[in-house]
């Protein structure tokens, strides 16, 4: 009965949204003969102080209800009506921002420059979640990220993947959140924003690329659970870390397990560690020196990591509009080129070729030093999860994984025990 | 012990069948939307080939009104579609993600009646020591992967952009100093002394007067004294000298008048004539060259330009009965480029208006080039001052200062106002502008004892000591391609306005205010004119309105037939206004409207009249025409 109920609101909500859009259909916007073209507003309005707060109260109250589902009534049907609720508001009324995801580069920005002052809702949806995952795990996954919850929406036919595949692809997000603080620290832009593939279809104004990339994840999403969550999402990898030392996670059982494996494939993220037989464990010698060798390696990695980025530090400023005016404008003749919208908007600002030129030449200098502590952290990031994986943990019962776990509440009915 | 897991009982061929019927419907949506959204793309309802070939077959034959009413209506048409296609497409947008919702409910439901109770298999256990060999060997792989394109990619495309980047910022310092857009600021010269214009007036009325022979009746006219009209309009004067000058009072120097002001001293202007039957037309002379620019006028002499892509000329007519005195040739200037930039074909060549300051006369060209002749044809100097940067084609007009050619250089790629010396063309004062290309033209006031250059040019109005070329305020009020010049109230208010931005009227200082906006009625080419309080208004598309100047409140509204491309002129106590057709809309300036009469021209015209005592000069599409009682 719940389940129809929300199928209706949904419904109902798409068709009143539907109506009002049609109604503001009367007037074009103007055209212009100088070949100037409307830009695509990427940012909805900001939000008022009052609404903003309404956002941030919002937030808090789906978190603690969808915790309170989670810990308190074990209940699946609760993180669904929750994570429905979220998709509508957060992502298609609310139009996909604040987002907490996107929010990281706020942080990142306000902490680079100082003349940033953060909007305090941004703050409160970075802020709020970590400390919700730190108590209760992710549940901020669970059911109140619009962008989590779109995808659930179209789980139907879950695979697992090779556990090795899950590792490998499980360090692009680490790769995805080192970029986005770059260009974030370097004023140059909000890559996670930019490329959200999910935003541009709440906001219904996605271009074509995007809207393609949006849906091929959707598609995947039918049979690989959260694809965007698990392989790209760089704020999940925040929230991985500090789940892992939370204080009271989810349990699949409620009290003791059984080893009734029951639940052993009722995860579609497979983040249920299995019991670990002792007779499985690698010898414990040529493990310790594996170890010892891998953690030794560490700053090598990092060293070369760092190289490695620096030199490619010319490619990532180009995405920086100012470096890539500068490069054109060095480029550009006027006897044989004709000049673009860029160099045309630039000769009416009044600034000069120098300014520009100086400008640019900082911008790439913090390329530079960017690009080495880049990839001294990719470096790192790979060096930990090589040393990582050569350790060997004794483990009796079905448990979640602390980190990879997004407590979505789906094992929970597979368990046969009882408080 | 109690297993929670229940099985859902749903309807399974019901959700089946809505799965499959949303899904068809998403898909039809979805490839209904790709197609108009392709269409979208093709399709520029600007410029459609068959509206463009009617429009060329209209360019052959103007008159045809039918052919032009069938171009409207197709251009609606066009356009209709376009913006239909795009609510299509949003509106598909909404029906697709409404099906697609369906589907997913539909496919969750059904696959919830289909699970399964969980079974414990005893498959083969996992491997970790294996996993764990091949994640480890996965990621070493996939970091060596990285490290090898990330780089192939840097080699590939080093550029040492930040040596680059430094050595082009010398470059650009050094080209900086070099360069001549430095300010220069000269000392204020020693303003003219007022005997000493009076003087010059007398001597210019003394001279021996021509008669008059009006080409079409034969007839003899007798020349009119140069005489100012008592209550035309003044400005206060706090400094030694006023501005406009007597002498300039006495002539029509340039565009829009003494000082740009849209004001004709002049008095006796006729109100009736008939290009048709000739009526009150005491001659009319073909303009060997077409352009845009309006003529201007010093004694017995009229002045006007003419360009096409390879020629450029200015003319001298005698004013009395039309006869070309003189022309002289633009050719030759050192630094003129070989070909002439591309422009538009209703701005042209020579769409600046020339000035006059009774002794030379000065004229500008769309590719940069400044001349200044005698009053005998005899060129005094040229110079080229750069291909303005300009898409439509430079149209800012020029006016004289004492001894300075105030020349207004908004374009692309470097805007300034400069001043360069009548008497040998060099530079004077030259300041830099943080403007976009505007078309208006400078407009000379005296205000609050200073004599200002005040221009209008996205992102603002901004005002110029004309002695030294230092900005003396600027306020950002104005955007878009701005066409209209500023009007100047006898209290110092300025008033600026362009299309798609604001009517601004603005109290200049150190600080300037904005005292009220409209957003009503807008011009993209004509410029305003205030007479007492009375701020008229005039749209290119065929309204004209009149605001109260002091608080803003609109007193009267009209609407014409055609629209307006010629600035209003404030002459003899009315506003002659003349319209695309040809026709010139004579008002009474006043709170009310009361036309006074509309006479027709019989050619088109898109250039502001000149006026001498009695006289009206019109510039039509293809003569020049000398109208009087």
């Amino acid at each position: 009965m719940k389940k129809i109920f929300s199928i209706f609101s949904l419904i109902l909500l798409s068709i009143v949204d539907f109506v009002a859009f049609a109604q503001t259909q009367r007037f074009p916007r103007p055209e212009f003969e100088s070949g100037y073209t409307q830009p695509v507003t990427s940012m909805p309005e900001p939000r008022a102080g009052i609404f903003a707060l309404v956002d941030v109260l919002l937030l808090i109250a789906a978190l603690s209800l969808i915790t309170w589902f989670i810990h308190k009534k074990r209940s699946r049907t609760g993180v669904v009506v929750t994570s429905l609720f979220s998709l509508v508001y957060f992502g298609f009324l609310r139009e996909g921002c604040v987002c907490s995801v996107g929010s990281v580069q706020n942080v990142v920005l306000a902490l680079f420059n100082p003349g940033y002052h953060i909007p305090l809702s941004a703050l409160a949806f970075f802020v709020i979640p970590l400390v919700y995952t730190l108590f209760f795990g992710r549940t901020f996954c669970a059911g109140v990220c619009p962008l989590g919850a779109v995808q659930d929406v179209f789980l139907l036919r879950p695979v697992s993947l090779k556990k090795w595949l899950q590792k490998v692809l499980g360090l692009i997000p680490w790769i995805y959140l080192g970029l986005a603080i770059l260009y974030a620290a370097t004023g140059t832009d909000f890559i996670i924003c930019r490329y959200d593939p999910f935003v541009g279809i709440f906001r219904f104004n996605a271009t074509f690329f995007m809207f393609a990339i949006g849906a091929a994840f959707l598609l995947i999403s039918v049979f690989i659970a959260r694809p965007y969550c698990r392989f790209l999402c760089p704020y999940g990898v925040i929230l991985n870390l500090v789940s892992r030392v939370s204080k009271k996670h989810l349990t699949i059982t409620p009290a003791s397990c059984i080893q009734c494996k029951l639940c052993e494939n009722s995860c579609p993220l497979d983040a249920i560690n299995k019991p670990v037989e002792v007779k499985q464990m690698e010898d414990k010698r040529s493990a310790t020196r594996r170890f010892i060798l891998l953690g030794m390696i560490i700053p090598a990695l990092m060293i070369i990591g760092g190289w490695v980025v620096s030199n490619f530090h010319e490619n990532l400023a180009m995405v920086n509009s100012k470096v890539r005016l500068a490069n054109e404008l060095l480029h550009f003749d006027s006897n044989t080129m004709e000049e673009s919208l860029e160099i045309e908007g630039f000769r009416t600002s009044g600034k000069t070729n120098e300014e520009l030129y100086l400008e640019s030449a900082t911008i790439l200098k913090q390329f530079y030093y960017g690009s080495w502590m880049l990839g001294a952290f990719v470096g790192l990031v790979f060096g930990l999860s090589l040393a990582g994986l050569t350790r060997y943990k004794y483990r009796e019962d079905y448990e979640p994984d602390k980190g990879e776990c997004v407590s979505c509440a789906r094992c929970l009915k597979y368990c046969p025990v009882e408080k | 012990m109690n297993n929670k897991f229940k099985l859902r009982k749903t309807n399974q061929s019901l959700w089946k069948n809505i799965a499959i019927v949303a899904g068809i419907f998403s898909f039809i949506i979805c490839m209904l939307v790709l197609v108009n959204y392709m269409q979208i793309n093709r399709i520029d309802p600007v410029k459609t080939e068959l509206i463009n070939s009617l429009v060329q077959r209209l360019e052959e034959n103007p008159n045809d009104n039918q052919l032009r009413e069938q171009i409207r209506e197709m251009d609606l048409l066009v356009r209709k579609a376009y913006f239909t296609n795009q609510w299509q497409v949003k509106a598909g947008g909404y029906l697709f993600l409404l099906g697609v919702i369906v589907t997913a409910i539909a496919l969750q439901m059904f696959y919830a009646g289909k699970q399964k109770p969980p079974e414990v298999t005893e498959s083969e256990q996992e491997n970790i020591i294996l996993f764990k060999e091949k994640a480890r060997k996965w990621i070493g792989v996939g970091g060596f992967g990285l490290v090898a394109i990330t780089l192939l990619i840097a080699f590939l495309t080093h550029k040492e952009l930040g040596n680059k980047f430094t050595q082009a910022a010398m470059v650009a310092q050094t080209a900086t100093e070099e360069s001549s857009d430095v300010e220069v600021v000269e000392p204020v010269k020693e303003e003219v002394k007022e005997e000493q214009i009076e003087e010059e007036v007398k001597k210019e009325s003394e001279k021996p007067t021509e008669p008059v022979v009006d080409e079409k009746k034969d007839e003899v006219v007798e020349k009119k004294e140069p005489e100012i009209k008592k209550e035309a309009p003044t400005k206060k004067v706090t400094s030694g000298v006023s501005y406009p000058t007597k002498e300039m009072m006495a002539n029509f120097p340039a565009f829009r008048g003494a000082g740009g002001q849209g004001v004709s001293y002049q008095k006796n202007i006729p109100t009736y004539w008939d290009g048709a039957s000739g009526k009150n037309v005491l001659w009319k002379v073909q303009v060997p060259i077409h352009a845009y620019n309006s003529p201007v006028i010093w004694g017995d002499k009229l002045f006007l330009s003419g360009a096409n892509a390879t020629q450029r000329e200015v003319y001298c007519y005698d004013r009395n009965n039309g006869k070309l005195l003189w022309t002289a040739k633009v050719e030759g200037i050192a630094g003129s480029p070989a070909k002439s930039p591309e422009v538009t074909p209703d701005t042209g060549h020579a769409a600046s208006t020339v000035t006059t300051d009774g002794k030379l006369v000065f004229a500008m060209f769309a590719n940069g080039d400044v001349i200044a002749v005698d009053f005998n044809g005899k060129q005094q100097w040229a110079k080229n001052l750069g291909v303005p940067d300009n898409h439509y084609g430079h149209s800012s007009s020029l006016l004289v200062y004492q001894d300075k050619l105030v020349v207004q250089y908004d374009h692309k790629k470097s805007a300034r106002v400069m001043a360069l010396s009548t008497a040998t063309g060099d530079e004077l004062w030259s300041t830099k502008r943080k403007v976009r290309v505007s078309w208006a033209s400078p407009v000379i006031a005296q205000i609050g004892g200073s004599t200002q250059v005040i221009l209008a040019a996205d992102p603002n109005v901004a005002s110029y000591d004309v002695n030294t070329g230092k900005e003396l305020w600027k306020l950002d009020c104005i955007t878009g391609e701005v066409g209209p010049s500023v009007a100047v109230g006898d209290d110092g208010t300025v008033f600026a306005l362009n299309e798609y931005a604001s009517l601004v009227a603005i109290k200049p200082g150190e600080s300037p205010e904005v005292l009220w906006e409209a957003y009503d009625y807008l011009s993209d080419v004509p410029s305003p004119v205030i007479s007492g309080d009375n701020l008229i208004i005039v749209t290119s598309y065929g309204a004209v309105v009149c605001y109260d100047a002091k608080s803003g409140e609109l007193r009267w509204e009209q609407e014409f037939d055609s629209g307006f491309y010629a600035s209003p002129i404030l002459a003899d106590g009315n506003v002659y206004l003349l319209d695309r057709d040809g026709v010139m809309h004579i008002f009474k300036a006043d709170k009310e409207y009361q036309e006074i009469a509309a006479p027709a021209l019989g050619e088109k015209s898109d250039m502001t009249p000149a006026f001498a005592d009695g006289r009206v000069y019109i510039r039509g599409e293809k003569h020049l025409y000398c109208i009087g009682k």
